[in-house]
């Protein structure tokens, strides 16, 4: 135990872990509130194709992730306010558009890169060090944002107009909320993978909204959730020799299933989601 | 013009994509005055709240509050509006307390970066017992009545400490002696507290012996008066489309619109 410690990259990939299942559970809450479900995973897409296209182009993949997360969010999130189309339906287009430009990319590269496709499946075990100053920096950022507008964004995820009515700046507080998700979806690129990280962001909520009835409980049992399968998936995935993006992912879910089973209100998913 | 105008639309028009919602309308709001308004399904009712909200805008003409154009309120001004929206449906298990839902009516007042403090607590325990919600503080907001649902928005707009409180049907889906007291709620709230009031309801008999003017809506504003002054059958069945009989009763006039029988 204390041997594993020792490496300095397993202390990255636990310190790496600790923040990413903090945000993203915290994060999580929002997601799940305002059913912005489905702009995760599309986000997640979007990241993806940035991560190909700087590995085509030789420049830091991680820049080109956020850009390409950042436009996505904002583009869904304008089309859908002004009422142009449904955000899911956006999201689709979108889903779609930049997975196909992730193949194109990696058809672009002739060569088979395994590290682009590590930041499809995450591998924290291999998180660098500035891999992890970016982490922590942005992680950071976000929890800040989430800190400072608690109220306002309780209040938008509660009921948006009468928000707005109230004098609340829905507007910005709407996008900036786009990019903390789009944010958080960037960091834990790399370690939980493009595929799996919405199972980060919406799974430790998910599992929070079957047991409580109170805003701020929700958030404590989403980020324990949250932080305890992220480190519990490094230490499984160290100890049995398994994929850690995976490990995580499962782990969280059977404490999801768990949490509905333990219920006192036999809530479903759906209503979740609905 | 009277210096105590609070509101003023004047040959305002607003449109939905090309459709025109509300044409027209020109009306003078008097500070402290209560204003039923009635009219039928997509009259515009719900829009002409929204206009005093700045959460739509005049195509054409302009709508005013406080001397000043809506859709540029500022915060402080949206503070001193209480506005108790149409019944959307209350997720029942969305995680937000009685408490929680009464202080985001501070929040405008309080503006970004400032959390709520001592007397801002007062203020929600003050408005929880003139609503009459006292004990349901710590209760979640979608496992009560609609009843108490409605209570706990009305002490929601309270907290905001407003002068003018803009209700949209806050009793529809409420049983009559429920409707009943939240009506006088709302009646009392308008002498003790002098606040002007503009009242959305189908219930026309409920509300015309509490308010001072009624305003008809169909698109254009028919109709603006006391009670005695609109309620005519001549008027209303013009409105609804439909026969209407308009009798006198112990403390007033009563509309039977529709299919009627005589009793
Ligand atoms: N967001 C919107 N987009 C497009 N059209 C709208 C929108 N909101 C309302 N309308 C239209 O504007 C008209 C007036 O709607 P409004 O909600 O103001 O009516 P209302 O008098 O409140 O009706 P109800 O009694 O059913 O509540 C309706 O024809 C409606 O279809
Ligand atoms: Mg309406």
């Amino acid at each position: 135990m204390f041997e594993m410690l020792s490496y300095e990259f397993m202390q990255r990939a636990l310190i790496a872990s600790v923040i990413i299942g903090l945000v993203c559970s915290i994060i999580g809450v929002f997601v799940i509130l305002k059913n912005l479900t489905f702009i995760g995973a599309g986000t997640s897409h979007a990241a993806f194709a940035g991560v190909t296209l700087g590995y085509l182009i030789k420049f830091s993949p991680l820049s080109i992730a956020v850009l390409f997360s950042l436009i996505t969010v904002w583009i869904v999130g304008y089309l859908s306010k002004k009422g142009y189309l449904k955000l899911d339906a956006s999201v689709g287009i979108f889903y779609s558009l930049t997975m196909a430009l992730a193949v194109l990319f990696i058809g672009l590269m002739k060569i088979y890169n395994a590290e682009v496709y590590g930041y499809l499946f995450g591998s924290i075990l291999s998180v660098t060090k500035l891999d992890l100053a970016i982490i922590v920096l942005l992680g950071v950022v976000v929890l800040f944002l989430v800190y400072l507008f608690f109220k306002e964004f309780h209040f938008i995820t509660f009921d948006e107009e009468m928000a707005r009515a109230g004098g609340i700046p829905t507007g910005w507080l709407s996008f900036l909320l786009l990019t903390m998700i789009a944010l958080t979806i960037v960091i834990s690129l790399k370690s939980v993978g493009a595929i799996l990280v919405f199972a980060m962001i919406v799974t430790p909520a998910a599992a929070a909204y079957q047991l409580t009835y109170s805003m701020i409980r929700m958030f404590i049992y989403s980020a324990l959730i949250g932080t305890g399968s992220s480190v519990s998936g490094v230490f499984l995935s160290y100890w049995l020799d398994l994929p850690s993006g995976a490990t995580t992912v499962l782990f969280v879910s059977f404490v999801f299933f768990l949490s509905v089973l333990l219920s006192p209100k036999h809530r479903t998913i759906l209503t979740a989601i609905n | 013009m009277k210096n105590n105008v609070i509101i003023t639309f004047s040959q305002a028009t607003i449109n939905y994509q090309q459709r025109a919602a509300l044409e027209d309308i020109s009306l003078d709001v008097y500070q402290g005055e209560f204003i039923g308004i009635i009219g039928p399904n997509g009259s515009g009712k719900t829009t002409l709240l929204k206009s005093i909200l700045g959460l739509v805008r005049p195509s054409k003409g302009s709508v005013q509050i406080f001397d000043c154009a809506c859709h540029k309120l500022r915060c402080h001004h949206k503070a001193k509006i209480g506005y108790i929206p149409q019944k959307g449906q209350i997720d029942p298990n969305f995680p937000v307390t009685v408490s929680e839902t009464v202080m985001m009516g501070r929040y405008s007042s309080l503006g970004l970066f400032h959390r709520p403090s001592k007397p801002d607590k007062g203020l929600v325990e003050t408005a929880l017992t003139e609503v009459g919600m006292t004990g349901y503080e710590d209760a979640t907001l979608g496992h009560l009545s609609g009843g108490q649902q409605q209570r706990v928005l009305i002490a929601r707009a309270l907290v905001q400490q407003p002068e003018v409180l803009l209700m949209d049907e806050p009793t529809t889906g409420i049983d009559p002696p429920t409707q009943h007291s939240i009506i006088r709620l709302i009646s009392n709230l308008h002498k003790n507290l002098n606040l002007t009031i503009l009242l959305v309801t189908h219930d026309i008999n409920m509300i015309s012996p509490f308010v001072d003017r009624i305003a008809l809506l169909k698109v254009r504003l028919f109709a603006i008066g006391t009670p005695s002054e609109v309620l005519n059958e001549k008027i209303l069945s013009e409105i609804y489309g439909k026969q209407v009989v308009v009798t006198t009763k112990e403390n007033g006039l009563y509309v039977i619109v529709g299919d009627y029988h005589y009793v």
